[in-house]
């Protein structure tokens, strides 16, 4: 049990590891939405997205046995939704229209870009922002929202990732630059 | 079973002696669903004449026929052997809270069913008159030919056609995730369902139009326009197949009619 | 004291110092190196303005029918674990083998026709990315297995007692890949037998999955005649004209001049043939 009062996730999936399918459900009520909104941040796509989070909970059922209970669930859950995402992303390559690369350089100077008053003027600023995160290249999308959504921790993200922890946090930081330019030149195209 | 003077023949399904059941008069009798684990299915197949069915405040089916049978079948009392030749009547059997009703295929009889409310129902008649619904709750299909469908106050999943009438149907509650149809060749769908159902929508009409005060959203994804190209000249054609969804999609429901409109109305 | 911070020590620390969860010594190091490096006091505060913005975007809901799914398959998987924890899932879809004569020729024949016609024309959008070392065929491998736990539950629908789960069944076919030829025989079957008029309409229409199979096309021709509803009749004609399957004529012409169908239907195929022509 964890603080909360909750068998913890980790307990559960060992009893399903161990036969007792069923309570899959209380995992699938646990998080299908977190896992929606990771799919369906980085496709874009609802059908599809329902479909992966199906998927992953079938992927789990499948390979139950592999489960190793000392191992974060979420971490591996994730790992298995990462592999389902990627495997989709291969078949729809085909369909991607090209992202202009965005690197993490700084930003413009200070003077150019809004200060933090204006950020505060939200409203809309969280639509332009939600369009900036969409615009990121994938990789970058994707640790910003296993990070901040999904409440992953960033040894569990690097565990997913097969990177050290602190390449996790380099990585947001850049990301984290990359989404403020993004965010930026949006605005602009937006004013002008 | 013992050898009854109705001019019902009512079978029990499995065991023999196992179905309650009261006459009442020579046009009505009383049957009790056996198996209260089980949900509660009423079946009745007609070829002539009308179905009605209501939900009442009880825990038995009462059925009444506006025709009854003019002969009667045993089957016992001839040293165990089984009639053969299929004489009118109407045949009821139960099984497994299970009701079955087999209409008298010689004779036009027009049959109403009281049973209690949370029954599911599978109705289905090809001549001379309508099959009504009012106050269920439960599965519904209903199945006509030659005449209309009208389902009122259901609160459940409706499945129905019509080949020559009118399909009407109103729920006051859509059991949630079923898939629902609604069908006619020759006559209008006009289906009535609570303002926050969700769904996904296959809407088709040759000859008539589609109305709806629902906000539907029509599906861009799923081709709903084909092109024409003939001797150079290219002409678009709305299709006469409508994808879309209401309330963010949910289960499919299917509305198909030929010569009738269709109208999808919000309670 | 260690040596002072420098930018690239600072990188791997905003993400912590955003959500105010450095430890002790690092946050203050990381603030004595902000207080006098400007660039970096400027992505602490913009930056983390952004990253607070982070959680006011709304999160996305899925569809209702996403958890319906679930406890559909979970069903299906815990019946096939019950039923036969050792056999394959090849048998377990066996076992859904329907009981009917109608439904088993119906098949068999579907299964004999596509085993003449496999291998090529079967395979429309499948399986196009050519496995590139040991992880892409086990993402393979999952994928057809979770494609069959779709077309497992699919198909025990389809056998379901109730319209109402047979057309569930029918619009879990839209989602197992075309390639699918179970999934198609089953459709078919449904098409050309099943009692409920509603659930042979929905099966037409996702049939339109598979149209580049020749296999659908051809049963598609050959069940118009036998179909007792006319309004079948009518949506798989206009099946074949969207298909542009002109093999379709012959039979069209037939069913045209056969006094024995519904005016409408002949009237049908007669507009259908001008629009194959």
């Amino acid at each position: 049990m964890n603080a909360t009062g909750q068998v913890t996730d980790n307990a559960v999936m060992a009893r399903v590891a161990s036969g007792e399918v069923a309570k899959m459900a209380v995992l699938f009520e646990r998080h299908h939405r977190a896992l929606y909104r990771y799919f369906i941040s980085m496709n874009r796509n609802r059908e599809l997205s329902e479909d992966l989070v199906q998927d992953v909970f079938f992927r789990m059922l499948r390979y139950r046995a592999s489960y190793d209970a000392n191992q974060s669930f979420t971490a591996w859950m994730y790992q298995i939704a990462r592999n389902a995402n990627v495997d989709q992303a291969q078949k729809r390559k085909a369909e991607v229209v090209g992202i202009d690369e965005f690197d993490d350089r700084r930003a413009e100077p200070a003077s150019a870009a809004p200060g933090p008053e204006e950020i505060a003027a939200k409203g809309q600023n969280i639509a332009l922002l939600k369009r900036a995160l969409e615009r990121l290249p994938d990789d970058k999308r994707e640790i910003l929202v296993l990070s901040r959504f999904n409440d992953l921790k960033y040894e569990e993200i690097a565990a997913m990732l097969g990177c050290e922890t602190g390449t996790v946090k380099v990585r947001v930081f850049r990301a984290m630059r990359a989404l403020e330019r993004v965010y930026f030149a949006l605005q602009k195209e937006k004013s002008a | 079973m013992k050898k009854t003077k109705m001019k019902w023949m009512v079978l029990a399904g499995a065991a023999v002696s196992a179905m309650a059941l009261a006459q009442d008069s020579e046009n009505r009798v009383t049957v009790a669903f056996s198996n209260p684990n089980r949900p509660r299915v009423l079946v009745v197949n007609q070829v002539q004449g009308s179905v009605a069915v209501r939900g009442y405040n009880g825990k038995d089916a009462i059925i009444e026929g506006s025709h009854v049978g003019e002969r009667r079948r045993d089957s016992d009392g001839h040293g165990g052997m089984h009639r053969i030749d299929q004489p009118g009547g109407m045949d009821i059997t139960e099984n497994d809270n299970t009701i079955t009703i087999h209409g008298d295929f010689m004779h036009s009889s027009n049959i109403t069913v009281q049973v209690p409310v949370e029954t599911s129902l599978k109705l289905k008649t090809v001549n001379g008159g309508k099959i009504s619904v009012e106050g269920v709750s439960g599965d519904v299909e209903a199945d006509n030919t030659n005449g209309s469908v009208v389902v009122t106050d259901v609160s459940g999943s409706v499945v129905a056609s019509s080949t020559n009438g009118k399909v009407t149907v109103s729920l006051t509650k859509v059991t949630p995730n079923k898939s629902m149809s609604f069908s006619s060749m020759n006559g209008t769908v006009d289906v009535t369902l609570p303002a926050d159902t969700k769904a996904n929508l296959r809407m088709r009409t040759d000859n008539g139009e589609i109305w709806s005060d629902f906000d539907v959203k029509v599906d861009g994804a799923r081709p709903s326009q084909s092109i024409d190209t003939r001797e150079g000249h290219h002409r678009i054609r709305i299709d006469k197949t409508i994808y879309g969804s209401i309330n963010g999609g949910g289960p499919e429901i299917q509305l198909v009619t030929f010569n009738g409109s269709i109208f999808l109305r919000k309670k | 004291m260690t040596s002072p911070m420098s930018c690239d020590d600072a990188k791997g620390l905003f993400a912590e110092y955003w959500s105010g969860s450095l430890g002790e010594r690092e946050e203050i190091a990381f603030e004595a190196h902000i207080a006098q490096c400007e660039a970096c006091r400027r992505d602490a505060d913009q930056l983390g303005a952004l990253w607070r913005n982070l959680e006011l975007i709304p999160a996305e809901e899925p569809g209702p029918g996403v958890r319906a799914r679930f406890y559909d398959s979970l069903a299906a998987f815990r019946q096939g674990m019950e039923s036969a924890p050792k056999r394959s899932l090849r048998d377990r879809l066996m076992a859904l083998w329907p009981a009917q004569p109608a439904w088993q020729m119906a098949i068999s024949f579907a299964l004999l026709v596509i085993g003449v016609g496999a291998g090529y024309e079967l395979r429309p959008g499948a399986a196009k990315i050519a496995p590139d070392g040991q992880e892409s065929s086990q993402i393979a491998q999952l994928r057809g297995e979770i494609g069959n736990m779709r077309q497992m539950v699919a198909l025990s629908l389809l056998q379901q007692q109730s319209a109402g789960e047979r057309l569930r069944g029918v619009s879990y076919a839209y989602q197992v890949p075309a390639s699918d030829t179970q999934m198609l025989s089953a459709l078919l079957a449904t098409v050309n037998t099943d009692p409920n008029v509603n659930v042979r309409l929905a099966a037409v229409d996702a049939l339109r999955a598979f149209g580049s199979s020749p296999v659908m096309r051809t049963a598609v021709i050959q069940s118009i005649r036998k179909q007792d509803q006319p309004m079948v009749q009518i949506e798989l004609i206009d099946l074949l004209v969207d298909l542009h399957e002109t093999d379709a004529r012959p039979e069209l012409e037939k069913i045209a001049a056969d006094g024995q169908i519904n005016e409408a239907v002949r009237e049908h195929a007669k507009v259908a043939m001008e629009k194959l022509r």
